[in-house]
């Protein structure tokens, strides 16, 4: 994944943790797509897991105050959307211990992730930024 | 009318692929009776709707634009299509439908989707007895087709 400059949304503790997200899916990602056999990665694996669970909970929350600081008038259906991703996160992590570790279920959450992260950042969270900057309160 | 009922998810595909990926898309309306089958191998994603529109959307993607999405997205090479770009593209397919209903919601129309199931054939689906409209969403990495099927 490439962090862009105009996936900015010009709040720099906002930012700072996309392109954290963005490092952290990408260092996961190459872990799930290296050559190397499933019992050398999935430790690494895990160790990215549990940091993202806690993680994106942590930026959802910034994120969720600062769309109700600004007045953003779609902050519930935000919200709706951030709580739905957590509950997949959760419910994939259940499954996958409950299994054992098994590779197949992280290469789909891996490609999910990948997806909804990129499309979340650049077309969702940008409707934040497009409201503050019609309402001049940037900053 | 049958145009307009495309039309939000067309739209939806343009913008998501703009967005995205950063490609530039042009859209064909296609006949219904015009045959889109080749010898490409293709990824086909259906999304059932339920609601004010009940059917389902397929969207049929030729292998080498799927690796190639995945790898504008993820910045690696990918070559062959496994189970993260499988899941991936799905999610693709989730995002579209999900915006297309909100520009269904613009026409008074209340849908909801289903989670994508993945489809591999070379074929399109069985389109026996029921309303069919198709699109073609061009793009530089390769056409995307869109299949909307409405209750017969
Ligand atoms: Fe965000
Ligand atoms: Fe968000």
């Amino acid at each position: 994944m490439i962090w862009k400059e105009k996936y900015k949304i010009g709040v720099p503790e906002i930012d700072g943790q996309h392109e954290e997200l963005f490092a952290r899916v990408t260092t996961f990602v190459q872990t799930l797509r290296s050559d190397k056999p499933w019992e050398d990665k999935v430790a690494k694996v895990n160790e990215t897991l549990e940091f993202m669970k806690d993680y994106v909970v942590t930026h959802f929350q910034d994120e969720e105050a600062y769309q109700a600081e600004i007045g953003y008038p779609y902050l519930e259906k935000h919200r709706e959307v951030h709580n739905n991703m957590v509950a997949y996160v959760a419910a994939v992590s259940e499954e996958y211990e409950k299994e054992g570790y098994k590779e197949e279920l992280m290469q789909q959450f891996g490609g999910r992730l990948l997806a909804w992260l990129i499309n979340h950042v650049v077309a969702e969270d940008q409707k934040i930024a497009e409201y503050a900057r019609s309402k001049e309160v940037t900053q | 009318m049958s145009k307009d009922l495309l039309a939000p998810f067309s739209n939806a595909a343009s913008q998501t692929f703009k967005l995205m990926l950063d490609l530039d898309v042009t859209t064909d309306m296609v006949e219904t009776s015009e045959s889109l089958h080749d010898n490409k191998e293709k990824i086909g994603i259906v999304i059932e709707i339920t609601g004010d529109l009940a059917g389902e959307v397929m969207y049929s993607f030729p292998k080498d634009t799927t690796l190639e999405m995945v790898k504008i997205m993820s910045g690696m090479e990918f070559s062959e299509i496994d189970e993260f770009v499988k899941s991936a593209l799905g999610e693709i397919a989730n995002i579209i439908s999900g915006n297309a209903m909100t520009g269904l919601s613009q026409n008074q129309l209340s849908c909801d989707i289903r989670p994508p199931q993945i489809v591999e054939s070379r074929e399109g689906a069985n389109t026996e007895g029921c309303s069919i409209q198709r699109a073609k969403v061009k793009t530089a990495i390769g056409d995307v087709e869109l299949n909307l099927r409405t209750g017969s």
